[in-house]
């Protein structure tokens, strides 16, 4: 229980050939951290770093006390991701080979790997869809799968990449609900600050640098704010100004 | 090989494109019979010489993207060299360089829709044996767009699997990328319906109804 925290330290890392993290340090311990910022603010590639899968050009990366990028094996007991596209993580055409894949990582036994699997989706009441293709599951319920492949490692800390997108909200709602049950470290970027509200700490990221750190209380509304100013000004986004509709008067 | 347009202009972006193709060719054909190294070493020079025209950011992005030729091209001479026939060998691989690094070029420099004229006007005498020109075209550029896409579609399957397996990549990832590129096809089909696609065209008539529901 000594190291049950995600610790950056001095880490630089360039993007399409231009430093972009620079000498970023921060060492998160509790146990609900959100992780926001603009399109292309490098959540996406800092969520690859503290998961092992991008090594960063200088610095270390450790989650609790694994050195992720080096020790994989390690690393896949240590940190789950789950990816913005249930479509870019599914890698299998059922779901019980799905779920059984981690597990078979795991323990290196086959045959072991799709029993736990099965008893894992009984525990979830969902033992009919082992057999399931996953293209046919609708998208929620690919969601949810993903989110089970990954639980079933029994990591200790899960990273969410900007998840349930294009949910409905009872579903997504639903979802975020049974996140916050969880007895693992979650660390999650999003858009939707909303449901950061009740997290132990916000991190905001532009540029591959760290705004703002703190409570939400703190760090949302100064969010907020900003991004609501953004709305109607010129930016480096989407460029200048956009032309006037009809339905905008002046 | 099938490089994306690049954002950053140059001065042939604003050369006509059948004239970038026909210089293409030429160049080609003018190479293809040469067997000195020697000779076939200079005319790399005005390869580079037009990469370094268009500023370090292209010559370098040119640079990169010859790295799938330069293993390629690294096999054949290992083949040549242990059959004995440096000489033949160092031709080859310079003929492969040299012709490929300015198609790169011409591809670079191209938007895609010019691209597709040309090569629909070129297809127009295939008409009558029943190949539409516009299709034949549209498939090019469709290998153009969707190439890249491709390729990152590999690079997020191997992602997902090193996040769940220390193990490195295995063959098995082949299926589900090769599914995945099907799957692809029928969403490209489906946005090429929705905005007319190839409608207009004598394709209807010569194509099943076999598009995606």
């Amino acid at each position: 229980m000594m190291n049950n925290a995600i610790v950056l330290d001095g880490v630089n890392h360039q993007l399409n050939d231009k430093p972009f993290f620079k000498d970023l340090s921060i060492e998160l311990r509790e146990k609900r951290i959100g992780l926001i910022g603009r399109n292309g603010s490098g959540k996406s590639t800092l969520a690859r770093m503290i998961s092992g899968l991008i090594e960063p050009e200088a610095g270390e990366i450790r989650v609790h006390g694994v050195d992720i990028a080096k020790d994989r094996k390690k690393a896949i007991e240590t940190i789950g991701l789950i990816f913005q596209n249930p479509d870019h993580q599914i890698i299998f055409p059922t779901v019980e080979e799905e779920i059984a894949f981690g597990l078979e990582s795991l323990s290196g036994n086959r045959k072991q790997a799709r029993e736990g699997a099965r008893s894992f989706l009984a525990s979830f009441g969902r033992l009919d869809w082992a057999e399931r293709g996953t293209f046919t599951l609708s998208q929620g319920q690919r969601h949810l799968v993903c989110l089970m492949a990954v639980l079933a490692m029994q990591p200790k800390a899960v990273l969410l990449d900007e998840p349930f997108a294009g949910l409905d909200w009872p579903t997504t709602r639903r979802l975020y609900h049974w996140l916050d049950g969880l007895e693992q470290q979650v660390v999650l970027v999003t858009h939707d600050i909303d449901h950061l509200e009740s997290y132990d700490r916000i991190l905001w990221l532009e540029k591959g640098q760290l705004i703002a750190d703190g409570a939400p209380a703190d760090v949302l509304p100064a969010y907020r704010e900003k991004m609501e100013r953004l709305v109607f000004s010129d930016d480096e986004i989407l460029g200048p100004g956009l032309p006037a509709t009809n339905g905008e008067q002046g | 090989m099938l490089s994306l347009t690049v954002e950053q202009r140059s001065w042939m972006h604003r050369l006509p494109v059948w004239l970038k193709l026909l210089l293409l060719c030429l160049f080609t054909l003018v190479l293809w019979p040469l067997a000195d190294w020697r000779l076939l070493l200079a005319s790399c020079l005005p390869v580079v010489l037009l990469y370094a025209s268009a500023g370090r950011y292209f010559a370098k992005l040119g640079a990169q993207r010859l790295k799938p030729v330069v293993y390629l091209v690294a096999i054949i001479f290992i083949y040549q060299v242990v059959t004995g026939r440096i000489e033949e060998g160092l031709a080859i691989c310079l003929k492969i360089i040299a012709t490929v690094s300015l198609a790169n070029l011409v591809t670079m420099t191209s938007r895609l829709d010019d691209m597709m004229a040309v090569i629909e006007t070129l297809a127009k005498p295939f008409h009558a044996l029943g190949l539409p020109p516009r299709a034949l075209g549209f498939a090019m550029g469709l290998v153009i767009r969707f190439t890249p896409l491709f390729l990152q579609r590999g690079t997020q399957l191997n992602q997902a699997w090193r996040a769940r397996s220390p193990r490195r990549t295995s063959p098995r990832l082949l299926v589900p990328l090769a599914l995945s590129a099907i799957d692809d096809a029928d969403r490209v089909a489906e946005a090429l319906k929705a905005r007319g696609g190839l409608q207009n065209t004598k394709t209807k008539e010569t194509q099943s109804d076999s598009a995606p529901q």
